[in-house]
């Protein structure tokens, strides 16, 4: 088996549809609109939503494709990397923890998806999460993964939680509470391995810092996920908090997620405008 | 009421433990670490080839398997300085180089149709290796001075039970013609084949038979 596998290798069966972030943006389903309505003023996925229950399975599935990914970016890690000289053990030991953590992701993933009623490969895969576990330095796939996209997890998972909540619908409410859980451990484990081995690397630190960033902005998705009520997905600011980011950190995302969904706003009136 | 007062043997006469067990300090931490050594390289394997299966159910399996594995090397790291060894490192090694190659062969699968020798590998042959060497080591050590490893080894041989009886379903699910059962069982010779001249998880004498190769290894 190599050591570094390439995105394009990963194993699927054929209900699977794997797509780039490209193609992903120009899914007419996707959950952003400029339509300036008053109902769509708030783009936020809660239940008085007109199309609700389609957004939160589309949803749905993407958590279900990303849960994969992560089981297999995490796994990935434990196999990549020398273990001591690469990669200190106790940090190998954490991805195989995270291993056990997605592969149960991926069943209360599937759970939910049948609960919700749609199926595996009803909507396309965006690979863009295995990407970034792809870093030839493994703490640059924590920054990337860690702490970028299980940060972009746990609002997720808190925007669904709520959502589970007001809709009074308890079973999704309870799967994304316990998922929540362990995405804060493992955005904590992010948090911790990035500080402790650039402690006396600040370059290393900083390359590290910057990558999470890059990621950060291309899971905004163009403002998918932003405090702004225009965004389907919140910014789960305390459970952030509780797995290791600091309040300037959040801030940082939180004025990085505002700005793509003011890019993507401007973009999509431009393209309207060439249209008509 | 009993007298406080009254003698008592300190032994009840239901309790068979006994001294000496097979091992010496150093015999037990050699193969201590050879355990954690291989229980590394499983879980690395694992977690390598999660990517590499078509199949949603092996995936999650493994993912869940990896971990385990993962938590066995961390106790049987834990485990190496209460054995006199303060320098873990020194002793999580291969017993030999046949050991070396065993997890090159047992690692060399990568295609996505190649489920079946990935899974035989582990659990037709490496987890059953495994299963005889912690069970010689648990029926051999003695139960008074190495009770802390043979609290590890019951833990532990829960986990390899469970996840032997897994792995087999798993293989026995995918196996579906004649020509697939002689590929798992070529697959299963020719990885044998390279255990057997490394004698085992520990090396030569890994359960009882030729055990005198080893410093410290009671004949
Ligand atoms: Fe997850
Ligand atoms: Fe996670």
């Amino acid at each position: 088996m190599r050591k570094f596998f390439p995105v394009e290798d990963l194993a699927r069966d054929e209900r699977f549809n794997q797509i780039t972030m490209n193609d992903r943006m120009a899914d007419q389903r996707t959950a952003i609109t400029t339509d300036s309505r008053p109902s769509r003023a708030a783009n936020r996925i809660v239940p008085s939503r007109g199309d609700a229950s389609d957004a939160a399975r589309g949803l749905m599935h993407g958590i279900f494709v990303g849960e994969i990914q992560a089981l297999e970016g995490a796994g990935r890690t434990c196999w990549d990397f020398t273990t001591g000289e690469e990669a200190p053990f106790e940090l190998k030991l954490d991805m195989a923890r995270q291993c056990w953590d997605e592969a149960r992701h991926v069943e209360i993933s599937i759970k939910l998806s049948d609960w919700m009623g749609s199926e595996i490969g009803e909507y396309a895969e965006n690979t863009v999460l295995f990407q970034a576990a792809c870093s030839s330095d493994p703490v640059l796939r924590l920054a990337g993964v860690n702490r970028a996209l299980e940060g972009l997890a746990i609002d997720v998972f808190t925007t669904m939680k709520e959502f589970g909540e007001v809709a009074g619908d308890q079973y999704l409410e309870f799967a994304e509470d316990w998922m929540l859980a362990d995405e804060v451990t493992h955005v904590k484990m992010g948090s911790d391995w990035l500080r402790k081995i650039t402690e006396n690397d600040p370059e290393r630190r900083k390359k590290a810092l910057d990558f999470q960033s890059v990621v950060d902005k291309l899971f905004s998705y163009g403002g998918t996920r932003s405090e702004s009520q225009e965004s389907p997905i919140g910014l789960a600011r305390r459970f952030r908090e509780l797995a290791g980011f600091d309040d300037q950190e959040i801030d940082v995302i939180a004025d990085l997620s505002l700005a793509a969904l003011e890019e993507r706003k401007a973009a999509v009136l431009e393209a309207q405008a060439a249209h008509n | 009421m009993a007298d406080a007062k009254k003698p008592r043997a300190p032994f009840a006469p239901w309790d068979r433990r006994e001294l000496p067990g097979l091992f010496s300090v150093e015999e037990s931490a050699r193969r201590v670490g050879a355990y954690k050594w291989c229980e590394l390289k499983l879980f690395e394997a694992l977690g390598g080839w999660i990517a590499t299966v078509p199949e949603l159910d092996v995936k999650m399996r493994l993912g869940a398997h990896c971990y385990k594995h993962a938590w066995h090397a961390e106790l049987w790291h834990k485990r190496l300085p209460e054995l006199r060894e303060m320098n873990p490192d020194r002793l999580s090694v291969a017993p030999n180089e046949d050991m070396v190659n065993f997890i090159e062969a047992l690692t060399e699968p990568e295609a996505p149709e190649l489920t079946i020798e990935k899974l035989v590998g582990v659990y037709r042959v490496f987890i059953p290796h495994f299963i005889s060497a912690y069970t010689f080591h648990l029926n051999n050590t003695s139960d008074i001075t190495d009770a802390p490893t043979m609290r590890s080894l019951r833990f532990i041989l829960q986990d390899e039970f469970e996840d032997w009886r897994d792995g087999e379903m798993l293989i026995q699910s995918l196996i579906e013609t004649p020509a697939e059962v002689d590929r798992a069982a070529a697959h299963q010779a020719r990885l044998e084949k390279i255990l057997l001249a490394a004698g085992g998880i520990t090396g030569s004498g890994t359960i009882g038979f030729n055990t005198l190769k080893h410093e410290g290894a009671l004949a």
